[in-house]
């Protein structure tokens, strides 16, 4: 089986990363039938109180334990506690108290993640970067897709992200904030591209393979605007060798759809709360165009 | 819980009630025993209805009809023609919640539900699926970041060698609005407005 590594990326904060990583994950799970693993990084938790109960989430990762914090917990630490298979949790929890997708698996987050980043840095090149490489290295084959949720920044624990995934994914709210956003992000990845791809024997490539836009909103003029300037932006960097030419903006845009902000309290994927919903059918259909796009066809 | 965990329990008790079987009396558990089995006795129908009417290619060609695509996509039209091809019958419903139903039972009689799921997925992703701009666009957008860059007088000298209809083109393509009513210069002053905040939005 070939894995597909994807980090859902982005400095902003707000632009649908989770949103993103959560609903196509659920998607290619219950849909689609892929094996699917999300891995929350963000000490917010996002992903993980998505996709669990707030009374689930908080007994599973008591103390950081059973969490992605753990694993570099024990890089800091010198400590090998973290396991795989006591931490993995299996399919969502829906209304009936049963089981649902069982093929969506979750790595959760926990909030002690806040305090990796004044910590790992006791750690070096390039052993602070292999952290997430070196824990997940041999469950990894066992999935489809494998999500990295991401926090809103590029520290240590993203950069661990981006070396282990095969494509970042970069969710966008089509603005100019976003825009000026997403030329730094690009350059940032490329020079990461230029540096470890340089070293021998190194087969890691960071790059940026697709941009979704996410909370379109089709009243007026401006976001079409907007998106129009992020096109010509995606073939600027192409041209200047920053993004690489099979950089896709991947459609449909996803629609601001309230059930999808409200599938957030009720911890499920749009797709199990509310399926008839412009949300989860935007969502559906660009899992149908992202499989294309990832040459992963049944 | 999942149904795996649901087996380990019954396993659990079962062999417990077994080991114990010869000592266990009095009114709190014999009620409460008879209450189980009654309980079992209705959960063993349900899923024995259940296991005889669907075989798991069936149940996901259920899920698929449910699914977000299938609220979007799924046509009358598109089952007559699902039917047709993957069963050789008719479909004889002419309302869709009826007509998905007749589908999902003729689908089950003939044992079809494989090609029927695939038929479903394949006229999703084709529904799904944008096709790339053409170099059309990318030239268009090419050009209205150029004239961006322009000084006012060379933007002035260029916009007017292009005739009405190829600046509704360039205009339209790069996301500006216009009506009917829109004249020549009023569209010339949107699209240098438009352009040259791309120029500045953008690196050199
Ligand atoms: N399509 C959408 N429509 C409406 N609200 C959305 C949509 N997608 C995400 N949201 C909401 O927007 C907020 C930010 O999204 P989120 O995915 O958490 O962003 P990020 O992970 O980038 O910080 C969340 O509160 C979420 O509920
Ligand atoms: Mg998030």
């Amino acid at each position: 089986m070939s894995t597909k590594v994807l980090a859902f990326i982005n400095f902003k904060g707000g632009v649908g990363k989770t949103a993103c990583a959560v609903n196509i994950a659920a998607t290619l799970a219950k849909l689609h039938e892929k094996k699917v693993l999300v891995v929350d990084l963000d000490p917010q938790s996002n992903s993980s109180l998505w996709l669990m109960r707030p009374d689930q989430w908080r007994e599973h990762v008591a103390k950081g334990r059973r969490s992605t914090f753990e694993i570099f917990d024990d890089a800091i630490q010198g400590k090998e506690r973290f396991n795989f298979a006591e931490s993995v949790v299996k399919g969502v929890v829906t209304w009936t108290g049963f089981v649902e997708v069982p093929q969506l698996h979750l790595l959760p987050a926990s909030v002690e993640l806040l305090k990796v980043e004044d910590r790992i840095h006791e750690l070096r090149a390039p052993t602070v970067y292999r952290i997430l490489e070196r824990a997940l290295k041999d469950h990894l084959g066992a999935y489809d897709y494998v999500f990295f949720d991401c926090p809103p920044n590029l520290y240590s624990t993203t950069k661990n992200a981006i070396f282990l995934s095969d494509s970042c994914i970069v969710p966008y709210i089509p603005d100019y904030l976003s825009l000026s956003g997403f030329q730094v992000l690009a350059e940032y990845i490329a020079e990461l591209r230029g540096k470890y791809t340089d070293s021998a024997g190194d087969r890691r490539h960071p790059n940026v393979g697709g941009v979704i836009v996410s909370h379109y909103r089709q009243t007026g003029n401006v976001f079409r605007l907007a998106i129009n300037e992020l096109e010509i932006m995606l073939a600027e960097l192409r041209t200047h060798g920053i993004l690489e030419t099979n950089v896709s903006l991947l459609q449909p845009f996803i629609r601001h759809c309230v059930r999808v902000a409200e599938s957030t309290s009720e911890h499920l994927p749009v797709v199990l709360y509310a399926p008839g919903c412009i949300g989860a059918q935007d969502y559906s259909d660009l899992t149908q165009n992202f499989l294309t796009h990832f040459h992963h066809k049944r | 819980m999942n149904y795996q965990e649901l087996a380990s329990k019954l396993l659990h008790t079962a062999e417990r009630v077994q080991k114990h079987a010869h000592k266990l009396e009095g009114d709190t558990i014999n009620k409460s025993a008879v209450r189980l089995a009654a309980d079992v006795d209705r959960f063993e129908e349900i899923l024995s209805g259940f296991l005889a009417s669907r075989k798991s290619g069936e149940l996901f060609l259920e899920t698929l009809l449910r699914s977000p695509a299938a609220k979007k996509y799924v046509t009358l039209e598109l089952l007559r023609k699902a039917l047709r091809e993957t069963c050789s019958k008719r479909l004889k419903s002419e309302e869709l919640g009826g007509a998905k139903r007749e589908f999902i039972e003729a689908v089950h009689a003939s044992e079809r539900a494989e090609p029927a799921v695939k038929y479903l997925k394949h006229a999703f992703a084709e529904a799904a699926y944008v096709p790339p701009a053409g170099k059309d666009k990318a030239a268009l957008q090419h050009e209205f970041l150029q004239l961006g860059r322009l000084s006012d007088e060379d933007y002035a000298t260029t916009i007017a060698k292009r005739t009405f209809g190829e600046l509704r083109r360039l205009a339209g393509t790069n996301g500006i609005r216009f009506t009917d009513k829109t004249t020549k210069p009023h569209l010339i002053k949107s699209i240098r407005r438009y352009a040259r905040r791309l120029a500045a939005n953008l690196p050199t």
